[in-house]
This record gives structure tokens, C-alpha cells and sequence, in this order.
């Protein structure tokens, strides 16, 4: 593989975050829930990286809770609010990732009303929307993104967040795509909680938290053992753990800069594509991430035009990871009032810090190629 | 230095599980998501795969019926309150024992605080369940039995095909955490009468924060699962798969299949020069079954010594004791009191556990250490 | 789990390693009283003796212990401080100033509360027998 523009669907391990990993991976070392000198050790190491994660989104460490990674902690978020017998609403977007609209259809077998925020067309949520729903009453618990996985639209949630407390809701915020690429303050975007993954901003996979305010009161998914104050039992993941914590702390450093360089890249694909006749670049007119750009080209099958990017050398997705190879148009863009046709042509690009003006030219390159010549063959067999 | 006698609790990791992991985490190697479409993507997938098929062939399953997790915590949930809720219907009768792993206790637990009703078997003397309490406890509306194969605080191992033999034809899922035991006893599910089986990488020189469920196929085990999502691992847990963790796994499990029998051999005859040097002591007692065990755990009480004081003289060993000052509940171990052990034997208790890197040397001096602190203490209150 | 040294102080962790002035006084020693607290059974035992000189000071302390490492370490600690001392400075011993002084978590302050009624009971029993001796 020659150029990797998938960093939305996972990050390559930042080589520093894998050197403070090193000493938890190799030799003798201890359970952090051991008393002996192996475990002291391990537990400070734990809680330094719970401090520098904190840190990155200016919460308290104490507001962690490590997990195996993002998917957990929505889910331990959403079913751990609505952990008792069912009562009330629960109000989740509808461009969410599945793992959050996968546990908010795991509350709805158990019986709980869930409805679904509808996007507008720019691929945001209206909050006027949001009020009219809280209105009916009785919502538990509201689930919003930060920033959007595929089309990178970064979300109010601040005021959305507001309104949902108002109405006297809980609000949960997955900002699995959003930390690291964008400044998170979880205090001022006035959440209860919030979802963090290690591997979408440089740290490893297997590993996430959940940051919450602990006034609110959560049933584990995970009972035994007692670690992270009983919300999550099993050993932890130190090696992950501390990578995470590294990872976070460079994030934090290099945000800026990180944030200059993969927008320079993201406009100048765009730049590149813009003489395409018919394209259609996704959430172009709301606030985005800025290494994100989700787009289709007429008359072009997403997938198709992954595995023809592939071939190239380059890797980039149609959307979610998770769906890919399903064949299904993207949820996200069904929930923006996307035609279905125009849905199943997506495809997503998302630059990292890695990555070069060769890379982003590279890219512009091979598509215009695509759609140059492969596009007409299958345009002429009525694709 | 201190002497490492804690494998039990958790192992170095093997350098070879290292050297493969490092291979999945940067730019220039496996660190894609297993379920993107492109070619990182497919061969990350192919990296995970071989690890499924490494970590069935250790306990003779089929790949396709090992779930990975975050570990065998996750995975005793999973199996526990996954059969409990996905057969809800059925009945809400559990049968497990007061000397689970937490992560049992735990989960059985929290179902009763769901409306189950869990039986809690008292172990024998020696620490074993007897298949004929399991028969005892059963009921029409049992819909799950947990009992681990090994116990981790004793490391005796109780006979789970006899037990999943009693269990064929009534209907309960049969779930056997084997955290402990994989790796070291051998395991061949094709023979065994077990629906669910937990694992745990990070007890088999592996790392820390993956585990894995074996879910039955044939007859097939349905769950529901704790974590939805993009429908990962057959739908049974969502996530995105740690590609580097899985490898890990993987050639942990591999490399226990290779050393299992020397292993063995080698773990038995050492934790016996433990015990004939440390049965000198008068009084000690052995806590478990003096022959049904793990090659590598020896958990002996210490009498008229209090047990944080034990513990603390012998400081330059790394070592699990029952000790109330030392566990996070403050309680002597539970398992050491469900044997009728009082609470100055049960926290005057130290556990052993030997390992891969166990050396005579290190056992002489084990006992030597031992045996000279627990005689200062008994003189001390003499 | 395994032993965390860490959690005591340094005082604390080497009179632990090494307890001054153990043992009992021999059989018909003069000037000798004995004062015994707590039990196996509740996780500490001490028995406490002082040797007085003839003018009621503390000429010596020795003790005999069941316990944690703290108590262990308080009963060493105490066994050094007292020699010396006048029975009225005795009466005055409070254990949780010394559970206080070495910065023991509060799980340990029943350390020092039994050393407390260990010192009280040898005092109890000087009172007793110089009691009987007035009489």
C-alpha cells in the first residue's frame, strides 16, 4: 500500500504513543490491581494516562472510565442510563455510528420508545428540531456526534445540549471522531458524557473511555473486579492505556498544527476534483473536520470506486468501515435526504498528519483517471 | 529484584507475542481496520483470522466459534448475561459456585438484582465442585451453569466433562471459564460437552485487554450480546478488532500449544520442591486438592502468623496472598472461607504461581525466604 | 495480591523488619507488670510488660505481638520512646497520636488503639499492686 486516506476509519499508531507502550509490553510486569511493587508501578502508570487523556478534553481524571474502545463506551453510556426497566424516550441522532444506533435498537427490543434526530440537508441537527421532539416529554437520554465519521460536519452539540437539559434529559456526545481533530472542552460542551477512542487520533485500538459526570449514575456492561470504580471490570489494558494517554498528549500539543496541515491536503483534493462535472462534496457548506471530505461522482458505485482507488495503490472508504462491503447506502446520507443512488456513491477521504501534498495530488489524480475512462465503460452498461 | 511467583495473576509477556504484535501497529505494517475494504484493510482481516484459527486450535474448537473480547472478563459477562437474557424466556434459574472468578460472581449477581435466581454451590474441603451438587442444584428453568475449570486462588481443577455430561439433554447452557486453565491443562472442546468457554490472553504470556469467548455451533448457542454496534464478530461483539491485541493472542496461544507438555512437566516438578521445602514449616496447610491442580499454583495457610504481616516480611516475593489489608474489598479471600478456612488462616494464605520463567534457584529461595520470615513472626508473638 | 511497601513510611517499614526489645521479662523479675489487649480473632494481640525503676520511671519495655506490620512497628516504637518516662506521662498516651505521627491509613488506627489498652492494662495492673501495697 502506497498511500493511506483512511484516517477516519483507523489511524496508524503514532511511533512515540508505541514507545511509551514498549515497557508495558515487554518484561515482568505487574496487574494494577496487584498490591506488590509490579503493581504499584502499573497503577501509576494507569493514572498518568488517565490525567493526560483527561487533559486533552479538560475534564477531570477522575471522569474517565477506560473501556476496550468506542463501541463500548456508547454502549455503556446508552444502556448503562437506561440500565432499568424501560422508562421514557430516547432520542438518538440519525447519522450516529453504529455504535450508538446499535445499542439504542438494543433499548428498543427492551422496550424503550427510541426515535431518530433527523439531519438537515447540510448534515447537521436542527436544533428547533431537537426542541419539538424534547417537547412530547419524558426523554431519558439524547445521543449526538461531535463531528460526523463520513462527512466530518461538526455538530452544536453545546446548544443541542442545552436544550435536551431543559427538558431535563441526559445528554451522551460521541466525540470518537472529533477529539484530536478539533479542540473538545467536555465542561463547556456541557455533556454528561462522553465517548473517546485511542485509535482515531494516533493511540492503539482496543482502547476508549467514557467521560462522564459523576453525579450520573450508570449500570456497568462489564461486572467483576471492581476496576475503574467498579464501572468496568477485567484488567486493564495498561500497554493500550498508556499509549492512549500518549497519544493524547500529542494530540493536544500538535492540534493546530495537525489541523492546518490535513485542511491544506483536504482543499487541495477538493481543489483538484473541482472540475468534475456533477460532483457533489457532502456537508460542504457546514463547519467540518478538517481532514474529511465525503463526496460522490455521477454515476460512480462507492464501493467500486474503492476497490479502483485500491488498485491504485490508494486506500480510502465509501463511508463507515463498519458497513463496507454490505452494499448499503450510507445512513448518514439517507438521514441528509440523499437520494439512495446518489448515497451509494460515496466515497470517503480522510487525510492524517502523515500524509503529503503528493498524497492529496495523488489522489485528485487517480479519480479524474477513474472517472475519465473506467466511468464511461460502466456508465455505457447503465450503472 | 524481587522473585516473580505471581503467573496467576498475570504473565510477562513471551517476546515472540512482542515481535508479531509490533508488527501490526505502524504505518509500515498490519494497522488498518480488519473491516475496511481496501488491501490494509483485507490484510489486517487475513492477520486477525490466522489469530482465530491459533487461538481455536489451542482448546480444538472451530474458528468461526471463537468471539474475541477485552479480555475474560468480557467474556464471562458476555457468556453469562448473554445466555441469561438471550433464554429469559425460558427460565431465570442460574447454577453457579461461591468460588467463581469475580467476573462470574459479578455477573451472576447482577442478574439476581434482574429477577434470576442463582444458586451458589459450596465447594468441598479440597475445593472442588462435585458434578453431583451441579445435578442436586438443577432445575426445570435452569437455563445456565458456570463453573470454572481451574480455580484461580487454588488452582484445583474440577472435572467439567463429567459435569457437562449430567447437563446433556436438560437444556442449561454450560459456561466454563478456563482464564486459568487454557495453556496449561490440556482442553479439546470437541470432546466436552461445554457451550461456552472464556479465555485471556494476558495469563498465557499474551497481552493484557483481550480475551475471547468460545461460543458452541453445533448445538448452537445463541446470546444476546453487551455490546451492539457494526455487527463485528458475528454480531456478538461490536468494536473494531485490535488487530495487534488478536495477533498477540494468537501466537500466545500458539506458543502454549507447543510448550504445554514440557511445560507441564517442568511446572509439576518444581511447585512440588515448593512444597516439599515449605511442608517443613509446622502446621502449614494446603489449601485445594493435593493432586487435582494446575502444574503451577501452591496456595498454603500459615498458622499464628497474621497474614499482611506475612506478606510484607516476605517482600522480596512478588506473590498473592488472602490478606484483607491487601485485596480491594478488604475482605480475606473468599474462596479460603468457602473452604471453612477461618479469617486468620484465610488471610494468612499465600499463593504461589510458577511460570515460564520459574527457575529452581528462585523456588529454593522462595522457600528459604518464607520459612526464615514465618519463623521471626511466630517467635515475635510467642 | 501481594505486598505494597510503599504504604508505610520508612520508620514504620523497618522496625517492622527489625522490632526492638521483644520478648517477655525472665520469670521473677521485680518491678514488672504486665498489660495484655485485643486477640487473634479481632487481627492483634499485645502484651506489653514495663520493668520500673524504684522511683516509678520506665527502666525497660518489652512486648510480645500478633499483628499487622504497623502494629508490630507501633509496639517497637512505643518499647524505645518509653524508658524513661514518668507514669503520669504514661497515663497521658494516646495510640491515635502515633497512628497520627506515622501518617498510618485509617484502616490502621485500631494499631494504635490497642497498644493504647495494652499500656493502660500494665498501667492498671502497677495501679493495683502498688494500691495493695498502701493498703
Amino acid at each position: 500500500m502506497d498511500i493511506y486516506l483512511d484516517h477516519n476509519a483507523t489511524a496508524p499508531l503514532d511511533p512515540r504513543a508505541l514507545a511509551a507502550m514498549q515497557p508495558w509490553l515487554i518484561g515482568v510486569h505487574g496487574n494494577p490491581t496487584s498490591v506488590h511493587r509490579y503493581g504499584r508501578a502499573a497503577h501509576e502508570a494507569l493514572e498518568a494516562a488517565r490525567a493526560q487523556v483527561a487533559a486533552l478534553v479538560h475534564a477531570q481524571p477522575a471522569q474517565l472510565v477506560f473501556t476496550g474502545g468506542g463501541t463500548e463506551a456508547d454502549n455503556l453510556a446508552l444502556k448503562g442510563v437506561c440500565g432499568g426497566a424501560p422508562s421514557g424516550r430516547v432520542l438518538v441522532g440519525a447519522m450516529e455510528h453504529s455504535a450508538v444506533l446499535g445499542p439504542a435498537a438494543a433499548l428498543a427490543k427492551r422496550g424503550w420508545e427510541v426515535e431518530y434526530l433527523p439531519a438537515d440537508a447540510a448534515g447537521c441537527y436542527d436544533a428547533a428540531t431537537l426542541g419539538r421532539q424534547l417537547a412530547g416529554g419524558g426523554v431519558r437520554l439524547v445521543s449526538l456526534m461531535l463531528a460526523n465519521n463520513e462527512t466530518g460536519a461538526i455538530q452544536d452539540v453545546k446548544a443541542l445540549a442545552a436544550l435536551a437539559h431543559g427538558a431535563g434529559a441526559l445528554v451522551h456526545c460521541d466525540a470518537v471522531q472529533a477529539v484530536g481533530k478539533l479542540p473538545v472542552d467536555f465542561g463547556a460542551l456541557g455533556v454528561d458524557l462522553m465517548t473517546l477512542s485511542a485509535h482515531k487520533l494516533g493511540g492503539p485500538r482496543g482502547v476508549g473511555a467514557l467521560v462522564m459526570d459523576r453525579r450520573v449514575s450508570l449500570t456497568p456492561l462489564v461486572d467483576g473486579g471492581g476496576q475503574e470504580q467498579g464501572l468496568r471490570g477485567g484488567t486493564e489494558n495498561l500497554a493500550g492505556i498508556v499509549g492512549f494517554g500518549k497519544a493524547a498528549e500529542l494530540a493536544q500539543a500538535e492540534l493546530e498544527d495537525r489541523m492546518a496541515h490535513t485542511r491544506r491536503l483536504r482543499d487541495q483534493l477538493e481543489a483538484g476534483l473541482a472540475d468534475v462535472p456533477g460532483l457533489k462534496i457532502f456537508a460542504a457548506e457546514s463547519e467540518r473536520l478538517s481532514n474529511t471530505s465525503q463526496f460522490a461522482l455521477p454515476g460512480m458505485d462507492g464501493e467500486w470506486l474503492v476497490m479502483e482507488m485500491d488498485k491504485r495503490g490508494i486506500a480510502v472508504s465509501s463511508g463507515s468501515a463498519c458497513h463496507s462491503g454490505s452494499g448499503e447506502p450510507s445512513h448518514v446520507l439517507l438521514a441528509m435526504g440523499q437520494p439512495p443512488e446518489i448515497a451509494k456513491g460515496a466515497l470517503r477521504v480522510s487525510f492524517g498528519a502523515g500524509n503529503t501534498e503528493s498524497d492529496a495530488r495523488a489522489a485528485a489524480q487517480a479519480l479524474k483517471e477513474i472517472v475519465a475512462t473506467l466511468g464511461k465503460r460502466v456508465a455505457a452498461v447503465g450503472w | 529484584m524481587a522473585i516473580y511467583l505471581d503467573y496467576a495473576a498475570t504473565t510477562p509477556m513471551d517476546p515472540k507475542v512482542a515481535e508479531r504484535m509490533a508488527t501490526c501497529l505502524t504505518l509500515d505494517g498490519l494497522f488498518a481496520n480488519p473491516a475496511s475494504a481496501h488491501a490494509p484493510g483485507r490484510q489486517a482481516r487475513a492477520a486477525v483470522e490466522q489469530a482465530r484459527s491459533q487461538v481455536a486450535a489451542l482448546v480444538n474448537a472451530k474458528p468461526q466459534e471463537i468471539v474475541f473480547t477485552s479480555g475474560a472478563t468480557e467474556a464471562d459477562n458476555l457468556a453469562i448475561k448473554g445466555v441469561a437474557h438471550f433464554e429469559r424466556a425460558r427460565g431465570k434459574h442460574i447454577v453457579t459456585s461461591r468460588i467463581e472468578h469475580k467476573a462470574v460472581l459479578d455477573a451472576c449477581k447482577q442478574l439476581e438484582r434482574e429477577g434470576f435466581e442463582v444458586t451458589w454451590l459450596k465447594p468441598d474441603a479440597d475445593g472442588l465442585i462435585q458434578p453431583e451438587s451441579v445435578r442436586a442444584a438443577l432445575r426445570p428453568d435452569t437455563v445456565l451453569v458456570s463453573i470454572m475449570q481451574a480455580n484461580n486462588e487454588l488452582g484445583t481443577v474440577n472435572d467439567i466433562a463429567a459435569i457437562g455430561r449430567l447437563l446433556k439433554g436438560h437444556g442449561a447452557r454450560f459456561h466454563v471459564d478456563a482464564a486459568q486453565s487454557a495453556g496449561k491443562l490440556p482442553i479439546d472442546l470437541a470432546r466436552l460437552d461445554v457451550g461456552l468457554m472464556s479465555f485471556a490472553a494476558h495469563k498465557v504470556y499474551g497481552p493484557k485487554g483481550i480475551g475471547a469467548l468460545y461460543v458452541r455451533r453445533e448445538p448452537r448457542v445463541n446470546l444476546e450480546p453487551l455490546i451492539h454496534g457494526g455487527g463485528h464478530e458475528q454480531g456478538m461483539r461490536s468494536g473494531t478488532l485490535a488487530t495487534h491485541q488478536i495477533v498477540g493472542m494468537g501466537e500466545a496461544f500458539r506458543l502454549a500449544l507447543e510448550h504445554m507438555p514440557e511445560e507441564a512437566l517442568r511446572l509439576t516438578a518444581l511447585r512440588e520442591r515448593l512444597w516439599q521445602g515449605l511442608k517443613r514449616i509446622e502446621g502449614v496447610l494446603l489449601n485445594g486438592h493435593p493432586s487435582q491442580h494446575l502444574p503451577g499454583i501452591l496456595n498454603l495457610s500459615f498458622p499464628g502468623v497474621e497474614g499482611e504481616s506475612l506478606l510484607y516480611a516476605c517482600d522480596k516475593l512478588a506473590v498473592s496472598s488472602g490478606s484483607a489489608c491487601n485485596s480491594a474489598s478488604q475482605e480475606p479471600s473468599y474462596v479460603l472461607r468457602a473452604l471453612g478456612r477461618d479469617d486468620q488462616l484465610a488471610g494468612a494464605s499465600l499463593r504461589f504461581s510458577l511460570g515460564r520463567y520459574t527457575t529452581e534457584a528462585e523456588v529454593d529461595e522462595a522457600v528459604e525466604i518464607v520459612t526464615r520470615e514465618y519463623r521471626r513472626l511466630a517467635a515475635l508473638a510467642a | 495480591m501481594a505486598a505494597d511497601t510503599t504504604a508505610y513510611r520508612d520508620a514504620v517499614w523497618e522496625h517492622f523488619r527489625a522490632p526492638r526489645n521483644i520478648g517477655a521479662f525472665p520469670a521473677g523479675t521485680s518491678q514488672v507488670f504486665e498489660g495484655h489487649a485485643g486477640s487473634p480473632r479481632a487481627g492483634r494481640e499485645i502484651t506489653l510488660a514495663l520493668r520500673l525503676t524504684a522511683e516509678g520511671r520506665v527502666a525497660e519495655c518489652r512486648y510480645r505481638v500478633y499483628g499487622c506490620p504497623a502494629t508490630i512497628a507501633l509496639c517497637s516504637i512505643l518499647s524505645e520512646r518509653l524508658p524513661g518516662q514518668g507514669l503520669e506521662a504514661l497515663a497521658g498516651f494516646r495510640g491515635l497520636a502515633l497512628t497520627e505521627e506515622f501518617a498510618l491509613p485509617p484502616a490502621k488506627r485500631a494499631a494504635g488503639l490497642v497498644l493504647e489498652d495494652a499500656l493502660k492494662a500494665a498501667l492498671a495492673r502497677y495501679n493495683m499492686t502498688s494500691g495493695l501495697k498502701t493498703a
